[in-house]
């Protein structure tokens, strides 16, 4: 009885610490590098839960990495079986379902625990990086980043990050009231150990994406800190035709504007799931329909969305 | 109340350890659920937990601001209230299972926690306009994905129409 009151203080601690204050930006931007670094550069292979508005899933995940790149491999385990593979000049999904068989092209190559861009530093211009209580993640010891925002346009993520390494071992996208959104947690991870060779060629596929050639939409006002990071023509899965896809991004948080011809009698739609993660617009703009959408507030939504302007 | 609780302490003394326990994460997953029922419903138990936090406030000097939990306790126990997302028991666990058993196991403590909680209400409320039938995102949103996370599940949106100049900020 004795023994337990006295580690009481240090549970008790973690329960109801005083906020930590903002780390000074340079040691922010190191942090958030640091992180990046440990979750690209370090090889690894464990599962870890993805949860999102009443649904989870288990993914399997691995990675590879051999001199300035990497290999790195998804593999749900529970439903439809659904594979993603990364080298150095390929990203495909492969989807399994009885007999059928789907491959696409993926136009990026990252995925969870890879969440911070390569070069983070500048995200510590859009959030501020607070140092949080100690956890422990998948059997490892771990300490609590919390990556907030510094304006409405983007949601924030609480890290849990391996003690000695880094490598985030859990991710929560939380929104500004600091209710979780959706969350990635590892549940066995084994960090250093360089995974099976996984000797399977990527099938080729051909490319599907092809530049912008001729743009009819100026984007006007973009939130702090977006910039455009891709344009493509491409066409998306059970959809026929072509559109553009157009991706925005301050290195954390992504959006996406998709253009394509208007069908229909024009209308205006906003969408939001079910806890405010992922919010969009529809809305026509000349002889065309974009949609914006992506895991961000509404606000940052609609300063894309109604920023949108046709060329003449 | 210490009178009371000393003329009871005997018969509780397992009640107390496992209380205790439960603070120190301690607990084995199965009786630290029926510690938590037991601290949602017993007045003695939640009396016990105050006086716990006001021994950690002394001990540490301080008084605990209303509200003044940090951010990452408040999400990690929103996580714990959610049925959005799993909150991990942190127990005893044997570390040699396997990545296949513990995915397993996983699926298993998720789908308990599903089927016991509520749903959840939306955070952010929808503009007051006309509510709009589905629109089909997920060709939208797979192809998003490929930037974003990776990963997705279907999302389940509500749509509202609106008007071009209401929606200027």
């Amino acid at each position: 009885m004795k023994r337990r009151l006295l580690t009481l203080p240090a549970f008790l601690a973690a329960l109801s610490a005083h906020a930590a204050p903002a780390l000074p930006p340079q040691e922010a931007a190191a942090w958030l590098q640091k992180i990046s670094d440990a979750s690209r550069r370090m090889p690894y292979e464990g599962l870890f839960v993805f949860q999102h508005g009443g649904s989870a899933q288990t993914l399997m995940v691995s990675n590879r990495p051999n001199s300035g790149s990497s290999e790195s491999r998804l593999l749900t385990m529970d439903g439809t079986q659904r594979e993603v593979r990364c080298t150095q000049q390929a990203s495909v999904t492969l989807m399994v379902n009885g007999n059928q068989q789907r491959l696409e092209r993926r136009l990026n190559k990252r995925h969870f625990p890879d969440l911070l861009p390569e070069n983070a530093a500048p995200l510590a211009n859009w959030y501020s990086v607070r140092s949080g209580s100690a956890d422990r993640v998948a059997g490892r010891d771990c300490g609590n980043v919390e990556i907030l925002p510094k304006d409405a346009y983007r949601w924030g993520y609480v890290l849990c990050v391996d003690r000695n390494t880094g490598f985030p071992l859990r991710a929560v996208m939380i929104n500004g009231e600091g209710r979780p959104l959706m969350q990635y947690s590892f549940a066995e991870v084994r960090l250093g150990t360089m995974p099976r060779v996984d000797n399977r060629p990527i099938p080729a596929i051909p490319e599907t994406a092809r530049p912008v050639a001729n743009e009819r939409v100026e984007v006007n006002g973009l939130p702090p800190g977006f910039t455009r990071i891709a344009a493509v023509r491409r066409q998306l899965p059970n959809l026929s035709g072509e559109v553009e896809h157009w991706v925005f991004s301050d290195g954390l948080t992504h959006l996406s504007l998709f253009l394509e011809p208007a069908h229909r009698p024009a209308e205006t739609i906003k969408g939001q799931s079910k806890q405010g993660m992922i919010n969009m617009i529809k809305r026509p703009l000349g002889d065309l329909q974009a949609t914006v959408l992506g895991e961000a507030p509404m606000a940052t939504v609609e300063t894309i969305a109604m920023g949108l302007e046709a060329k003449p | 109340m210490m009178t009371k609780a000393s003329t009871q302490q005997m018969p509780r003394q397992d009640e107390d350890d496992d209380l205790s326990a439960l603070f120190d994460g301690e607990l084995g997953a199965e009786r630290a659920r029926l510690a938590l029922r037991t601290l949602g419903s017993s007045p003695r138990w939640r009396e016990r937990y105050d006086t716990y936090c006001a021994i950690g406030d002394a001990l540490r000097g301080t008084h605990a601001p209303a509200g003044g939990a940090d951010l990452t306790a408040r999400v990690m126990t929103a996580l714990e209230q959610e049925p959005t997302v799993l909150a991990p028991m942190r127990g005893p666990r044997d570390r040699r299972a396997s990545l296949w058993l513990a995915a397993a196991a996983v699926g298993a403590i998720t789908w308990g926690l599903w089927s016991q909680l509520p749903e959840p209400h939306t955070a952010v409320p929808l503009a007051a306009n006309d509510a709009h039938p589905p629109v089909d995102v997920q060709p939208y949103l797979a192809a998003h994905q490929d930037f974003a996370q990776a990963v997705i599940s279907p999302a389940e949106m509500n749509f509202t129409q609106v008007s071009l100049a209401e929606s200027r900020p």
